[in-house]
């Protein structure tokens, strides 16, 4: 285990430093992604400025939303990278993971090393910009307690989009090319997760409480955070059900890439 | 020419046809962001009227439009010719008896027709059950709008050919293709309606060509603008035109003097 943590930091350092190569055209980089993932935001601050509120959600409020999901996206995106389904598919395609899996070392900790993506710092400042600012127009009455429990719902939500990222990947040991509707899922649930989810329509809601608990990751802790009231009525431990859902979520994907790794058959190339 | 032209426009049309179940997940994808986008146009307006002109059944309206109009604007950008001089494609096409700006307008527009299809017409159909939609009036109206949609389509195409030109002069031309693309999807209007923004964002909006790109034609299609104001409006987008292609002409020619193509 000891072996493998020093391996891996070993691995992602490689990758930083060749990253890190052309500084300026990397640095440059960083602050496109963080105004390209940024602009979105500030349209909505702008536009706000007209409406006061979503539905009853004020700008401090929803910048919590947005700075949560943006951080802990682009945190995933950074460590999950080799899992991001369109970085995976050549693998299966073009028939290098057969080389990984004959390398005596765990598949998924190489998966995980194979790739990390450091520009992602762009988003990830991005998203602390968003989150600082919530946190500066908010007065949220902070303990360490929700300190903690702030931390520990960043860390379910790494956890589920990686998840999801993971099942991409599985997927393509079948259908070689990634697939959109994951996308629509992953980078789909992650917009809704931006705003109050019960501005969305009642199918689209259930769907993301039943089949995929997007709801309990980010809606329903900011409820708790900001003292709103639950306007859907849920059991009042509905805001600490985020790590018991990732877990649950991060292990059926996890059992979901085994059984994919079972049956690989490669494609022949 | 004409005729090589929409010989080339044909070729690609035929091409962007093989891919139907790409095509299927595009048009899957746009609806399920549309009604992301809805949802929050909804919550937005709860309990507002009209701002600055835009009632809720404009704002779904535009909303809709904008995002049924992504593939056909390719609003999320383009970088097929940067590929294709960092390939070293680029060697045959110069040889091709077409100018580079026409070979890639009508690459371009064959792409293009069959998007406006199978994910914009098909998208609005799909949506106006869902939604109330607020339509043209008059033939007159639905006239215009098309016109000041090619405008806006010639626009785009100029506009992202310019910047795909970046790749003439730096290997990281993705890079710059991915801020420029961001800026003109801010200030095109696709985001959010321009008219909800703060009057001097509009100011700043409205020195630059990008909003003659998405707002102008969607503008006319819900009424928001009628009389002088679409023929002015028709207009600005015509003068950005002249400009942009200029400067495509402009810039095409330094940029072939500096190429080097590598390796072969």
């Amino acid at each position: 285990m000891k072996r493998l943590i020093v391996l891996y930091f070993r691995l992602i350092s490689i990758q930083v430093r060749s990253q890190m190569q052309y500084r300026f055209s990397f640095w440059m980089e960083v602050l496109s992604t963080m105004l390209l993932n940024g602009s979105y935001f500030l349209a909505l601050y702008l536009v706000l400025q007209q409406f006061e509120t979503i539905a009853g959600w004020r700008l401090g409020e929803v910048a919590f939303l947005a700075g949560m999901v943006e951080l802990s996206f682009a945190l995933m995106d950074m460590f999950f990278s080799g899992f991001d389904p369109d970085a995976f598919s050549p693998f299966v395609w073009k028939g290098s993971f057969d080389q990984l899996l004959l390398r005596p070392l765990p598949i998924t900790f190489q998966v995980l090393s194979s790739r990390f993506v450091l520009r992602r710092l762009g988003r990830i400042m991005e998203g602390l910009v968003i989150f600082i600012f919530a946190l500066i127009l908010t007065d949220v009455p902070w303990s360490a307690l929700k300190i903690v429990y702030l931390f520990m719902v960043l860390i379910s939500q790494v956890i589920v989009y990686g998840a999801l990222f993971m099942v991409g990947s599985t997927l393509t040991f079948w259908t070689v090319k990634p697939i959109e509707a994951v996308n629509i899922v992953t980078y789909g649930g992650t917009e809704m997760m931006t705003y109050p989810m019960n501005i969305y329509p009642l199918w689209l809601r259930r769907f993301f409480t039943y089949i995929l608990p997007f709801i309990f990751m980010n809606y329903y802790p900011a409820l708790f955070f900001l003292g709103k009231a639950d306007p859907l009525g849920f059991p009042v431990f509905a805001p600490f059900l985020a790590p018991f859902a990732a877990l649950v979520v991060m292990f059926l994907s996890f059992k979901f890439w085994k059984f994919g790794l079972r049956h690989y058959q490669g494609t022949g190339s | 020419m004409v005729k090589i032209f929409w010989r080339l426009v044909w070729v690609s049309l035929r091409q962007q046809t093989t891919y139907r179940a790409a095509m299927l997940a595009g048009l899957v994808t746009n609806l399920f962001f549309g009604v992301l986008r809805l949802a929050l146009m909804q919550a937005l307006y709860k309990d507002q009227g009209a701002v600055n002109g835009l009632d809720l059944g404009g704002a779904i309206t535009y909303i809709g439009i904008s995002q049924s109009l992504i593939a056909f604007l390719f609003i999320f950008g383009s970088n097929d010719f940067m590929k294709s001089v960092s390939s070293g494609e680029i060697a045959t096409d110069l040889l091709k008896p077409v100018r580079l700006f026409t070979l890639w307008m009508a690459r371009d527009l064959g792409r293009g027709l069959v998007n406006l299809f199978t994910r914009g017409v098909l998208f609005m159909v799909i949506f106006q059950f869902f939604y109330p939609l607020v339509w043209p009036v008059s033939v007159g109206q639905v006239l215009v709008f098309v016109f000041s949609l090619t405008i806006s389509w010639l626009l785009s195409f100029a506009w992202r050919f310019l910047v795909n030109l970046a790749a003439f002069w730096t290997p990281d031309a993705i890079g710059v293709g991915r801020a420029a693309f961001a800026l003109s999807q801010f200030f095109s209007g696709f985001i959010l309606p321009l008219r909800l923004f703060p009057e001097w964002t509009q100011t700043i909006f409205n020195l630059t060509p990008f909003p003659s790109m998405v707002n102008t034609p969607i503008d006319i299609w819900i009424g928001l603008i009628s009389g002088t104001e679409i023929w002015l409006a028709i207009g600005i987008q015509l003068i950005w035109l002249l400009l942009l292609v200029w400067l495509c002409q402009v810039t095409v020619r330094a940029g072939v003097r500096h190429l080097v193509i590598q390796g072969g």
